[in-house]
C-alpha cells in the first residue's frame, strides 16, 4: 500500500514543483514590495514627523496585533464589498506585502535608532541635507544592526506565504491538501511539503546567523 | 562673524541660556569656559544650529539663524564642527570622512577631492592614516582627523566643542598643536575647553559662563590675574590648582 | 462605508463572539503550558553539553523553525490517523501548537540562560553544586527574569497562530466569524470584529510586557 502511494506521489512531483513555483513567486514578490515598503515606513517612523508617526503605529500595531489570516480574509472578502475587486494572486501579494511592511518597518527603525545621535550631527555640521545624511552616514550603519532580523523576517515571510493557500492560490501548502484528498497518507505528503519549505528557509535561517555573528565579532 | 543677540533657550523647563550677548569678530579666537552644565556646550551648538532656540537671534557671517530665508545647509557648509565625541564614521577610511561633504555637498570630482582630503590630513599630521578606519586609530589621531573634516568645506570659522576632554592626556597635545597652528592661520574659532595654557597662549577673547548666562568676559591676560567676578575666580581657582 | 455596516449583526451574533474568543484564550492558555514545557525539555537536553541529547534537540528546533505551522498542522491533522492515532482536531490543534511554539520557546530560553555570565556557573561549580542544583539556584532565578518580555512575544504569535486551528474546524476566534461570513454573508462584520478582539488580546499582553520591563529595571536600579 505505502509503496504504491509512494509512486503515486513521485508521479505528482511535477504538481509539487509547481506549487514551489508558486510559494516562490508570491512570497518573492512581497518580500521585494514589502521591503520597499518597510524601509520608506521604517525611515518616516525613526523621523519627527509626529503625525505621521502616530499613523504609522496604528498601521503597524493593526498589522502585528492581528493574525495574517484574518487580515488575508479582510483582504480577499472585504474589499470587494467596498468595490476592489482583487484576485487570488494579488490579493495575496497585497496582504503579505502589507504584513511584512510592517514587520520590517520596526526593523528598520529600531536599526536607525541604534545609531548614535552624533553621527547625524556631524553630517549635520559639515552641511550633508537629510537625504545625504541617511544615504552616506546612517543607512550603511543601520544596515548591520538591520540584516539579521531582515533576513529573519524573510524567512517568517516564507512560511506565512502557506496561509494564501486558504484563498485559493496553488502554493506548495495548497498542492499538498489537494493531494492528500487523493493519497491518504498525510505523513509522506505533508512531509514532502515540509521538506520543500525546509530547504528554502533553513538556508536562510543560516545566512541570518552568519550575519548575527559578524555583527558581534564586529562588537555591534 | 558671530553674534548672539538676547539669546533664550529652554530644555523643557531648564532656561539653559538666558539673554546671551556675545560677539566674536573675524580672526578672533574665542575660549569659552565654566562650570559643566553651565551652557557652554549648548551656546557653541547653537551656532549652526544643533539646538534650536527660542528667542533672541543669531547672525553668523551676515546670515540670521532665525531668518526662514536663510539656507541653514548652506550656513553650515561654512562652518567647521569638531565634537568632542569625535563622532567619526566608523564605515569610513579617514580620508572617506575628510571627502565626504565636498563629494556631496560641493559635488567635487574624485580627484580634487582626494586631493584636498590629503592635503587637509597632512596639514594635521596624519597623512599616512589616510586608509585606515576610525577604530583603528588612537584617540588624538581621531580628533586630528574630525578636525580635517571640518576644514573640508574649506569653512570660515571652526567651532570646538571641548576637543580634548575625552582623550587620554598623552594625546591632548597633539590636538591643540593642530588647533594652534589654524589659530595662528587667522581662522576664526570659538572654542569651548578648559585646557587654561592654550588659551592664554592663542585666545583673545575669554567668555565664562555661569548657570546659563555669561557672567565675565575680557582679554585673556586681564581674565586670569584680575577676574571682576567672584564666581570667575573661584572657578579658575579651582582648576587652576591642579 | 460605515453606514453599510450592520452593528445590529454584530450584536446579534455577540454570543458567538464572545464564545469564540474565550475559546481562543484556553486554547493559547493550554498551548502555552504545552510550549513552555516542551521548550524547557529541549532547551536543557540542547545545552547538556552532550551530543547524543543535545542532537535531537538542534533537529527539532531547526525542523520546526524552518516549515510553516500550517503545514505541520496539516501533517498532524492528515498524518496522525495514518498512523493508527486518532486525535479530535481540538487535541491535534493544541499538539501542533505547542511543538512549534516550543521550539522557539527552547531558543528565549537558551539566550536566557546564556546571558548569564559564565563565572557564575563556575562558581556553582566551585562550591559543589551539581548540574541541577546550579540550574535551580543559580542559572532559573536569573535567566526568568530576561526571558519573560521575549516570552510574552512568543505568547502574542501563539494567539494568533491559535487562528489557523480554525482551518482544521475547530471552533475559537476567527471560525466565528467565518461562521457568520457563512450563515449571514456579511465578511466584513465578521472580520473586522474578530481582528477588534485580537488586537485587544495583544495590547492585554504587551502592556504586560511593558510592565515588567519597567519592574525589572527598577529590580535592577
Amino acid at each position: 500500500m505505502w509503496s504504491f502511494y509512494f509512486s503515486q506521489l513521485t508521479d505528482s512531483i511535477p504538481f509539487f514543483l509547481k506549487g514551489l513555483w508558486m510559494t516562490f513567486k508570491v512570497s518573492g514578490i512581497s518580500l521585494v514590495l514589502g521591503t520597499i515598503l518597510g524601509f520608506c515606513v521604517g525611515i518616516a517612523r525613526a523621523g519627527r514627523i509626529k503625525p505621521l508617526r502616530y499613523l504609522l503605529y496604528v498601521y503597524v500595531d493593526f498589522m502585528r496585533g492581528t493574525p495574517y489570516l484574518v487580515q488575508i480574509f479582510i483582504v480577499f472578502f472585504i474589499l470587494p464589498e467596498w468595490g476592489i475587486q482583487l484576485a487570488a494572486f494579488p490579493a495575496a501579494v497585497f496582504s503579505l506585502t502589507l504584513y511584512a511592511g510592517a514587520y520590517i518597518c520596526e526593523i528598520v527603525a529600531g536599526g536607525i535608532e541604534a545609531v548614535d545621535a552624533g553621527q547625524t550631527e556631524a553630517a549635520m555640521a559639515t552641511g550633508l541635507n537629510r537625504f545625504q545624511r541617511m544615504r552616506y552616514v546612517v543607512m550603511p550603519q543601520a544596515m548591520r544592526t538591520i540584516l539579521p532580523p531582515l533576513v529573519g523576517q524573510y524567512v517568517l515571510l516564507i512560511k506565512d506565504s502557506s496561509i494564501v493557500s486558504v484563498i485559493g492560490l496553488t502554493d506548495i501548502t495548497r498542492v499538498g491538501w489537494l493531494t492528500v484528498q487523493r493519497i491518504p497518507e498525510g505523513i509522506m505528503v505533508f512531509g514532502l511539503v515540509g521538506a520543500l519549505y525546509f530547504s528554502i528557509c533553513y538556508p536562510l535561517i543560516l545566512l541570518s546567523n552568519w550575519f548575527e555573528r559578524r555583527l558581534r565579532a564586529q562588537g555591534g | 562673524m558671530i553674534r548672539f543677540e538676547k539669546v533664550n533657550k529652554w530644555f523643557g523647563r531648564h532656561h539653559v541660556l538666558q539673554d546671551i550677548d556675545f560677539h566674536v569678530a573675524a580672526g578672533d579666537v574665542a575660549v569659552i569656559c565654566g562650570p559643566s552644565g553651565s551652557g557652554k556646550s549648548t551656546l557653541i551648538r547653537c551656532i549652526n544650529r544643533l539646538e534650536p532656540i527660542q528667542s533672541g537671534d543669531i547672525v553668523v557671517d551676515g546670515m540670521s539663524l532665525t531668518d526662514r530665508k536663510t539656507n541653514i545647509t548652506r550656513l553650515r557648509a561654512e562652518v567647521g564642527f569638531v565634537f568632542q565625541q569625535f563622532n567619526l564614521y566608523p564605515h569610513m577610511t579617514a580620508l572617506e570622512n575628510v571627502i565626504l561633504a565636498p563629494l556631496k555637498v560641493r559635488k567635487m570630482n574624485k580627484k580634487e577631492a582626494d586631493d584636498l582630503g590629503r592635503e587637509l590630513l597632512e596639514k594635521v599630521g596624519i597623512q599616512e592614516k589616510a586608509s585606515a578606519y576610525p577604530a583603528q586609530l588612537s584617540g588624538g589621531q581621531q580628533q586630528r582627523v574630525a578636525i580635517a573634516r571640518g576644514l573640508a568645506m574649506r569653512p570660515k570659522i571652526m567651532l570646538f566643542d571641548e576637543p580634548t576632554s575625552a582623550l587620554d592626556p598623552e594625546m591632548i597635545n597633539e590636538v591643540l598643536d593642530v588647533m594652534r597652528k589654524l589659530a595662528f592661520e587667522g581662522m576664526t574659532m570659538a572654542v569651548v575647553t578648559h585646557e587654561m595654557g592654550f588659551a592664554r597662549e592663542v585666545a583673545n577673547k575669554m567668555v565664562f559662563m555661569d548657570d546659563g548666562k555669561i557672567i565675565e568676559t575680557g582679554d585673556p591676560e586681564q581674565f586670569y590675574t584680575n577676574p571682576q567676578n567672584e564666581r570667575t575666580r573661584l572657578f579658575l581657582s579651582k582648576i587652576l590648582s591642579h | 462605508m460605515l453606514s453599510a455596516f450592520n452593528f445590529r449583526v454584530i450584536w446579534d451574533y455577540m454570543d458567538l463572539f464572545l464564545r469564540g474568543l474565550w475559546a481562543t484564550a484556553w486554547i493559547s492558555a493550554i498551548g502555552l503550558s504545552g510550549a513552555l514545557l516542551v521548550g524547557i525539555i529541549a532547551c536543557m537536553m540542547r545545552i547538556s553539553g552532550k551530543k547524543l541529547m543535545s542532537g535531537p534537540a538542534v533537529a527539532y528546533i531547526e525542523l520546526i523553525r524552518s516549515t510553516p505551522l500550517l503545514v505541520q498542522l496539516y501533517f498532524f491533522y492528515f498524518g496522525l490517523p495514518s498512523l493508527g492515532i486518532r486525535f479530535t482536531e481540538y487535541q491535534t490543534g493544541i499538539f501542533a501548537l505547542s511543538l512549534n511554539s516550543g521550539a522557539y520557546m527552547a531558543e528565549i530560553l537558551r539566550a536566557g540562560v546564556q546571558s548569564i555570565p559564565g563565572g557564575q556557573i563556575e562558581a556553582g561549580i566551585a562550591f559543589g553544586l551539581n548540574y541541577l542544583q546550579r540550574l535551580r539556584y543559580i542559572i532559573l532565578p536569573q535567566a526568568i527574569g530576561v526571558t519573560i518580555p521575549p516570552m510574552l512575544g512568543q505568547t502574542i504569535v501563539l494567539v494568533k497562530d491559535s487562528a489557523l486551528l480554525s482551518l482544521i474546524s475547530v471552533f475559537e476566534l476567527t471560525r466565528a466569524s467565518q461562521i457568520l461570513t457563512s450563515e449571514r454573508f456579511m465578511p466584513a462584520e465578521g472580520f473586522l470584529t474578530v481582528a477588534v478582539f485580537y488586537l485587544l488580546l495583544y495590547y492585554i499582553l504587551k502592556s504586560l510586557s511593558a510592565w515588567w520591563q519597567r519592574h525589572l529595571i527598577h529590580r535592577q536600579a
